[in-house]
């Protein structure tokens, strides 16, 4: 067999090897083609692995973050963890170690979290245990060295580089105290300190007192009585919250995967077509159906890794581009630390090399069936009949009415039990906007196909509009991929782009209102009372907005929910302003009058949370037992990830014990420029009267609102990143499948020319044919568009964050995005064109010949 | 179990020049635990040499502390006389200190089994600058301590050797720690270990406290206790000793010499424990009963550049008589004590069944290892012979089984031995323990 065998085989190899060679000089002659197929996979692959990469990322910093807290322990009375319950617990046999947190302020103004833990007791498998392979271990895990004078002060790598500070130097804290020297532990999350117990207590001035009783894993004895494990967070905890932020992201990553591989599809397409002759000659000569296909499949593998493999670095380095960003908006959102560099495991890359692989062999499997049902006989240009033609649309027309109904299905059917609303929302807008992709060229031919018929007369100049439109008839299958890119992109664009602008509209408006003192005071808490009394006697002040916050827990009968207390001083200057959303009868004034009198505003996120509602009673836990009140109103509270009451300030210090908090300060009007910089001057010294307390701190209200206004600018710009770069693929899509089909329209328009047609009319049909067809792309894109916002701010906005938004519409951006969809159009017609104008008569004249 | 293998995989984690210098660190802390001798840090502090006295020795110049940050501890001196209860508890002074307890026990079936109770108490700073660092952050916070407890419990028979380790830091005056020792009523603990006095306060009061009337008489805090040790799911023991003789005190009253140039440590023993309880080992409980030891030291300095470690043994002879001998390797050269040319030094004490002490100068006795074997990577002696010739005693002291490595932080070997008799006569049982190999 084998000596028979292999004398058989080496021309077969050599054939396929032919057969190979020939298959791939298509694209010799058609470099436009290679470019768009490899320019699509590069785009898909670095756009999805870019998201991908920074999601990875920021999950590996949460990981990190979680590590450092979990199982706990709780007393059942609620009394606070004490030194006493670590030692009773320990003498119990329960493997458990205290560890207190908080945040300080070093000398320079910058705040960072402490974390004081008892490296004796930890248990295993916590902080100090390497569970990252590749850790070179210069973190100096040693136990013994957080314990032993000086200690260690251990710190992620990156927050060592954005202290700007060196190994085995010391930090200074705001009070002048020395922390131990700092050491470098790549286990931390960034912007935490991790000292031994003893100094992070005296840093943050705990005395006895402890946060957390952690219990090692898996630990066999049982709790004393007194003590329960610490029940996990209810409602929105910024876990969750963090993951609508990496859903929406990865919804981003996705569109821009589907909008590449479009761009892949319509050039694999283009390049089948236009290689049929070819492949019925390589039949006829004898190459057999099934080594075609394989070959075709080894064409695709090796278009594919050419294309992935840069991507990938691409978005590698998108990411790291984009990644400060997305930092500093997940930490100043959601608290939610992230470190600035990427990290990323092997899976990252194994699974981007396969998305994007399998994308293109979804684009091209299409291509490998057509292939292997290959009619050799059949005429070698065959155009679609109209009959097919027809026949596809219809096709195409009952799939997009069937992915729309799926979509409104969703919408309208209630989220079944345990699925998160945010995956179902995504889904509704992932199927609505699929829908429209696929209708759209039944939209565009029907459209042609009616203007067409709507054409009055027969003069010379209709007969070219008539020619015009029947020609984009024709080159709609060919251009409807390039299309429902551009469809897609744009309406992303304008979707997310209101949302944006929507959400900037409204937070701006809502910090107008709660923002209405003009300078904001925080005193010491030892002074807080001395500067009360010293402020209300000045006359400069016309009003004094008190603010204390506390936290608390929310009874309800199916359980305990953590809950965020604030009081407030319900004063005209700042209950005038104040936005409600809901009260009992619709009554403003009533609901403010209530407030004073004892009852509780709720804010939305615990609204929506907690099906509350203005009139129904809540019940609070508070030091002297449960403190129970009328909801009198509902308040938006964007940005905040909690739930939310609000009492008046007196209740919060008499019932709830809470400590001082800040003063808002409304200067009296008119007040001189003078007089109010001597007063902040005055505000920015301690007070002689209370001793030795420190100075307050002082944060005038432009700066609170540059502050606020910078966090969500670069919340957004991520966002908005994404989606320009999503616009800009589909621009390159439709400009890649022109370029494609430059030659081919050139032999179409050279019959016109013979007829007599000057080259000025033939371009001037060429672009009106395309900026047409992309203007009617984006008008359809607009409804889209605005669906798509809607979708954001009133389905998904509330499934991730709790809040609604109203919902604005931004014309402006509509203009903006049809301009640019005609410009996108007529600039990638401009090259075709352009070689049209410069090509000579003869070329012309062999392209006639030709066809 | 899980601890130790975190320290050893933070261990393999350091770079090579670093796990060297925490071996060194490691080493000196085993050998100054244990032991209390010459300062040997002079990898980190430079080398003391033979001919110069460690400063902690002169008494003049820098004794009020002045430029003597590391040497703020009390030093362990003769002719001062033993308090009790009071020297029960801790000395926060001393360096180093150390409540040990070993127990050759018996099952029902009379299988041997051996069970181990230590606690170690260190200073990581002299008291002096702990009260400093008091000072500078207020005295507020319970964590601030620089004493650090560590305990070990072992059980073993045959194969099985269970090993378990605590850490903790001390607690703050006047508030109860995880950790602590407390002299009236007598009790020591750390986590749910403890080792109690079963006497009821009053009675422990009524008693003497001066050294004479407790070395002399049979009851005293110590001599009714408790013990107890879970050292994981499978392996937990609880036993109560009941001492029949006295107190001993080792050296000179209690001042136990322990190199050539006159360095020693506080010493004083209780010998003679009975012992029963319930040993469940690897979820087998058993019935037991035997002899149990419990060895009281502190001390202040650790050993000296060239003394790599110690053999120290403690013996319950068949006639009722009990034996204990040490001998530290290495250094004290130039001392005319000292045995050949090695530089080791030797003691030990005989106690007769009444508890009358017998003093063993290292003259008095010697100790050669005869045997030989592999265990955990290295070579230890498992066969020794104890020679008193004053005392007509010619011992063979074998090793009951060789594979006793304690896997602590700070790792030795531990373990039950045989004692017999130069005609090969079994003589007695006891307890073996080796550093520095």
């Amino acid at each position: 067999m084998t000596e028979r065998g292999a004398p058989r085989l080496v021309p077969h190899l050599a054939m396929a090897r032919t057969a190979l060679v020939t298959l791939l000089s298509h694209y010799r002659r058609h470099p436009g083609q290679l470019a768009m197929l490899l320019v699509g996979l590069w785009v898909a692959s670095a756009l999805w692995s870019g998201v991908q990469a920074i999601n990875a990322s920021a999950r590996d910093s949460y990981a990190r973050a979680e590590a450092l807290l979990s199982p706990s322990l709780e007393r059942r009375d609620g009394a606070p963890l004490s030194y006493a319950d670590f030692t009773t617990l320990r003498r119990a046999g329960l493997a458990v170690s205290p560890l207190v947190e908080g945040t300080i302020e070093l000398n320079d103004g910058q705040r960072l979290n402490v974390l004081g833990i008892e490296p004796l007791s930890l248990p295993a498998g916590g902080i100090g245990e390497d569970r990252s392979a590749g850790n070179d271990g210069e973190d100096g895990a040693n136990p013994l060295g957080l314990l032993q004078p000086p200690g260690q002060t251990r710190l992620a790598p990156e927050t060592l580089a954005t202290l700007n500070a060196s190994p085995g130097e010391r930090l200074v804290g705001a009070g002048g105290e020395r922390l131990p020297p700092l050491v470098i532990d790549a286990q931390l999350p960034p912007g935490t300190l991790m000292m031994d117990i003893t100094r992070a207590a005296d840093l943050l001035e705990r005395g006895p007192r402890i946060d957390t009783l952690l219990l090692a894993a898996g630990s066999q004895t049982a709790l004393p009585a007194a003590y329960r494990p610490t029940p996990a967070a209810q409602g929105l905890s910024p876990g969750q919250l963090t993951e609508s932020f990496h859903l929406n992201l990865t919804a981003m990553g996705l569109l821009a995967l589907v909008v590449g591989l479009l761009i892949v599809h319509a050039a694999l397409g283009l390049a089948l077509e236009q290689r049929l002759g070819l492949l019925r000659t390589l039949r006829a000569l004898g190459v057999p159906g099934r080594t075609l296909v394989g070959l075709l499949a080894i064409e695709l593998v090796l278009l594919g890794l050419a294309g992935t493999l840069p991507g990938i670095l691409a978005g590698l380095w998108l990411a790291s581009v984009l990644l400060p960003d997305v930092a500093a908006s997940l930490e100043a959102l959601f608290s939610a630390s992230v470190g600035a560099s990427l990290s990323l495991p092997w899976h990252f890359w194994a699974g981007s090399l396969a998305i994007t692989l399998g994308g293109l062999a979804t684009a091209g499997l299409g291509m490998l069936w057509r292939t292997a049902r290959l009619d050799i006989l059949a005429l070698g240009h065959a155009q679609p009949s109209r009959a097919d033609g027809r026949r596809r649309y219809r096709r195409q027309a009952g799939l997009a009415a069937l992915t729309w109904l799926a979509a409104l299905g969703l919408w309208l059917w209630p989220t079944p039990a345990g699925t998160p609303s945010l995956i179902a929302g995504f889904a509704m807008v992932a199927l609505a906007l699929a829908g429209s992709a696929l209708g759209l060229s039944v939209l565009l031919g029907a459209v042609l196909e009616g203007l067409k018929r709507g054409l009055p007369g027969n003069s010379p100049r209709t007969a070219l509009i008539r020619w015009a439109l029947a020609d984009l008839q024709l080159q709609l299958p060919r251009l409807q991929l390039a299309m429902m890119a551009l469809l897609l992109a744009l309406a992303t664009n304008l979707g997310v782009a209101g949302m944006v602008g929507g959400f900037r509209l409204t937070f701006l408006d809502w910090l107008d209102q709660r923002l209405v003192a003009d300078l904001y005071l925080r005193p010491p808490p030892a002074a807080y009372d001395s500067w009360r009394d010293w402020l209300e006697t000045r006359p400069e002040i016309a009003t004094l907005l008190e603010r204390r916050e506390t936290d608390t827990r929310l009874i309800r009968a199916e359980g305990e929910r953590p809950v965020a207390l604030q009081g407030i001083s319900p004063d005209p200057a700042l209950t005038a302003s104040w936005p409600l959303l809901a009260t009992l009868n619709a009554d403003r004034a009533a609901a403010w009058q209530s407030l004073r009198e004892g009852a509780a505003l709720i804010n939305e996120q615990l609204a929506i949370a907690t099906g509350l509602a203005p009139g129904d009673m809540l019940t609070l836990a508070s030091p002297t037992g449960p403190f129970t009140t009328q909801v009198a109103g509902i308040y938006p509270d964007y940005g905040n990830p909690r739930g939310e009451v609000t009492l008046t300030v007196e209740r919060l210090s008499q019932r709830f014990a809470a400590k001082p908090g800040s003063m808002g300060l409304v200067l009296t009007p008119g007040l001189a420029a003078a007089d109010e910089a001597a007063l902040r001057q005055r505000l920015t010294r301690p007070l002689p009267e209370a001793g030795e307390a420190p100075a307050p701190s002082l944060i005038d209200q432009r700066s609170l609102h540059r502050q606020a206004r910078q966090v969500f600018e670069r919340t957004f710009a991520v966002t908005r990143a994404l989606t320009g770069l999503t616009l800009g693929v589909a621009a390159l899509a439709l400009f890649t499948g022109l370029l494609a089909q430059a030659r081919e329209r050139r032999a179409r328009l050279a019959p016109l020319w013979a007829l007599g047609l000057g080259r000025t009319t033939l371009l001037g049909v060429t672009l009106a044919q395309l900026g047409g067809l992309a203007l009617a792309t984006a008008l359809l894109a607009l409804p889209l568009g605005v669906a798509l916002n809607w979708a954001l701010v009133a389905e998904i906005n509330v499934a991730a964050f709790g809040w609604r938004l109203p919902l604005h519409v931004f014309p402006a951006a509509w203009v903006q995005a049809l301009g640019l969809a005609v410009l996108v159009a007529l600039l990638a017609a401009a090259l075709p064109a352009w070689r049209l104008w410069r090509a000579p008569p003869r070329q012309l004249l062999e392209e006639f010949s030709a066809s | 179990m899980n601890r130790r293998s975190t320290i050893r995989r933070l261990f393999t984690r350091l770079p090579r020049w670093k796990r060297m210098l925490l071996a060194g660190l490691m080493l000196a802390l085993v050998l100054g635990l244990a032991l209390g001798l010459v300062p040997s840090l002079a990898l980190l502090t430079g080398p003391t040499g033979d001919s110069t006295p460690p400063t902690a020795q002169a008494p003049s110049g820098g004794f009020a502390g002045l430029g003597r940050a590391a040497d703020g501890f009390t030093q362990a001196r003769p002719g001062q006389a033993l308090r009790f209860p009071e020297d029960h508890g801790a000395h926060p002074g001393f360096r180093t200190e150390w409540w040990y307890l070993t127990a050759n026990l018996h099952d029902e079936q009379g299988r041997p089994l051996g069970v181990q109770w230590t606690l170690f108490r260190q200073a990581l700073a002299p008291p002096a600058a702990q009260q400093d660092a008091k000072d500078a952050v207020g005295t507020t916070n319970p964590w601030a301590s620089n004493q650090l407890w560590m305990a070990h419990a072992a059980v073993s028979r045959d194969e099985a050797h269970v090993v378990a380790e605590r850490l903790s830091r001390g607690s703050p005056k006047g508030l109860a720690g995880p950790a602590g020792v407390r002299a009236m009523p007598f009790a020591a603990w750390i986590d749910d270990w403890q080792l109690t006095g079963a006497l009821s306060e009053t009675l422990s009061k009524a008693l003497p406290n001066t050294l004479a009337s407790p070395l002399s008489s049979s009851t005293d805090a110590l001599s009714q206790l408790s013990v107890s040790a879970t050292l994981d799911e499978t392996t937990r023991y609880r036993l109560t000793l009941t001492a029949e003789g006295p107190l001993v005190a080792h050296g000179e009253a209690g001042f136990s010499q322990k190199a050539a140039d006159g360095q020693g440590s506080f010493y004083y023993s209780q010998p003679f424990y009975r012992a029963e309880g319930e040993v469940t080992l690897n979820g087998e409980t058993h019935r037991v009963s035997g002899r149990a030891w419990l060895d009281r030291e502190w001390s202040s300095q650790l050993l000296s550049e060239a003394q790599q470690g110690w053999d120290w043994l403690s013996l319950h002879l068949a006639d009722g008589t009990k034996l204990m001998a040490f001998r530290l390797r290495g250094g004290a050269a130039g001392g005319g004590e000292t045995q050949g040319d090695t530089g080791d030094y030797l003691s030990g004490s005989l106690i007769s069944a009444d508890g009358t002490l017998t003093p063993l100068g290292p003259t008095e006795l010697s100790l050669t290892p005869i045997a030989e074997r592999s265990v955990a990577g290295r070579r230890l002696p498992t066969r020794w012979r104890l020679e008193v010739p004053g005392q007509g005693l010619d011992l063979t002291i074998s090793a009951r089984h060789p594979n006793r490595w304690m896997t602590t932080q700070v790792p030795y070997w531990e373990g039950a031995v045989t004692v017999e008799g130069s005609d090969g006569r079994p003589r007695g049982e006891g307890y073996l323990e080796m550093t520095g190999y």
